[in-house]
């Protein structure tokens, strides 16, 4: 945690400017080569090389074995990475973990909309495929096209 | 002046959510800018979701190491997965080189933050390349938007777009089916990675007035390169999109 603007002493600040609220030069972080920087920098980069490694895990399971898994298998662990290299963009890349709890939870709430849109994708797409496979009028119209040349 | 901030000491300190302070210590701008990706990752989402719903109840659907299994000057090559993959790994530096330049920005480090942003103008511009690359010969190959909609389109147009070993049954006995599927394939494909792409050329726009800025001291001036942060924010949420356009288009 970097917790460059996390301090409740800063509130003279909150006159004119508010975007010096949490300004880092301002929250006393001044030396680029301090410990605490350089930690910073070998974070962000060990995340890198994380993000780099799961990609390549996916690439390679898409190009060699994900066809001779079952599909379901293979599209869980491609979504848990994906949704793991969501994570570590967000809570680090974009700081959402060094932000306050409030602010987390506010930001990620409406994100449980997803659960209903999943829900709701599964149930339409279920219903299509069912009348895509035993509908008798797609039956007809496919194998009796109007034009029998054209294939 | 004086007279007022003895008064303030011997007040009660303002409640948290009173007024007068940030309670989340997140200024209007920055949460601005989080509750607009938030609304952008629904339009996404809406868009995904949509691409997911129609694959979900397609009986045959085109295979990704089929379409994407070309690379610039390679000729016919069969390297399923490569170029896309060149294209994740430059996004994916792009980001790491933004949250270099907000981290430069912490401490007011103008050279670095401008060193950086030019790392990721540069990253932006590449992957825009790959993607115009990556249009242009799908659309060499006939997909576009509304393409093979005819009913004249003969089977040999799409069936290199599709895993034969696994549909080619289909394919024979009720091609339609195949052709439908193509036609949704090439619409989302060109409607998510365009809007997705769109996205990073407004990224990189930004990237650029905010490099010039910060070139000519205007945040040095404000004390600080909040500006720098926001916009990262945006950039890192482009990679974050792509991410899952990744998985939904190439691997899934």
């Amino acid at each position: 945690m970097s917790g460059h603007h996390n301090s409740n002493n800063i509130q003279h600040l909150y006159e004119g400017d508010q975007s010096k609220l949490y300004s880092g030069v301002l929250a006393h972080h001044s030396d680029v080569n301090s410990e605490e920087s350089k930690k910073q920098v070998g974070r962000i980069w060990k995340i890198f090389w994380f993000l780099l490694v799961i990609t390549i895990v996916e690439v390679v399971m898409g190009m060699m074995f994900s066809h001779k898994m079952p599909r379901a298998v293979a599209n869980f662990i491609f979504l848990a990475l994906t949704l793991v290299k969501a994570g570590y963009i967000v809570a680090v890349f974009m700081h959402l973990g060094d932000e306050f709890k409030g602010f987390k939870v506010t930001v990620l709430i409406p994100l449980v909309l997803f659960v209903w849109f999943i829900i709701a994708f599964l149930a339409d797409g279920g219903f299509w495929l069912r009348m895509n496979n035993e509908s008798p009028s797609r039956t007809h119209v496919t194998s009796a096209p109007a034009n029998p040349n054209e294939y | 002046m004086s007279q007022q901030a003895t008064v303030v000491t011997t007040a009660p300190e303002p409640k948290l959510w009173a007024g007068g302070r940030s309670p989340y210590n997140v200024s209007y701008g920055k949460m601005m800018m989080w509750f607009f990706l938030l609304s952008d990752a629904l339009t996404f989402g809406a868009l995904l979701i949509s691409y997911g719903t129609t694959r979900f109840f397609s009986t045959v659907w085109p295979d990704a190491n089929q379409v994407f299994k070309s690379f610039p000057f390679m000729g016919e090559s069969d390297l399923p997965l490569v170029f896309v993959s060149l294209m994740t790994f430059i996004l994916i530096m792009s980001s790491v080189t933004m949250v270099l330049a907000v981290h430069a920005g912490h401490y007011g480090d103008k050279k670095n933050v401008a060193k950086w942003l030019l790392w990721t103008i540069i990253g932006g511009i590449c992957f825009l390349s790959c993607q115009a690359w990556e249009w242009t010969h799908l659309h060499s190959e006939g997909g576009w938007w509304g393409s093979f909609l005819d009913a004249g389109i003969p089977v040999k147009d799409f069936a290199h777009f599709f895993n034969l070993h696994k549909v080619g049954n289909v394919i024979n006995t009720n091609p339609d089916l195949a052709k439908q599927s193509t036609h949704l394939f090439f619409n989302y494909f060109f409607t998510i990675t365009g809007f997705h792409g769109g996205h990073v050329t407004s990224g990189v726009i930004f990237n650029i007035l905010i490099l010039v800025n910060t070139v000519n001291g205007v945040y040095e001036r404000r004390g600080h390169y909040e500006m720098v942060e926001k916009i990262g924010l945006y950039w890192h949420f482009v990679d974050l999109v792509w991410v899952f356009v990744f998985t939904c288009f190439y691997l899934l």
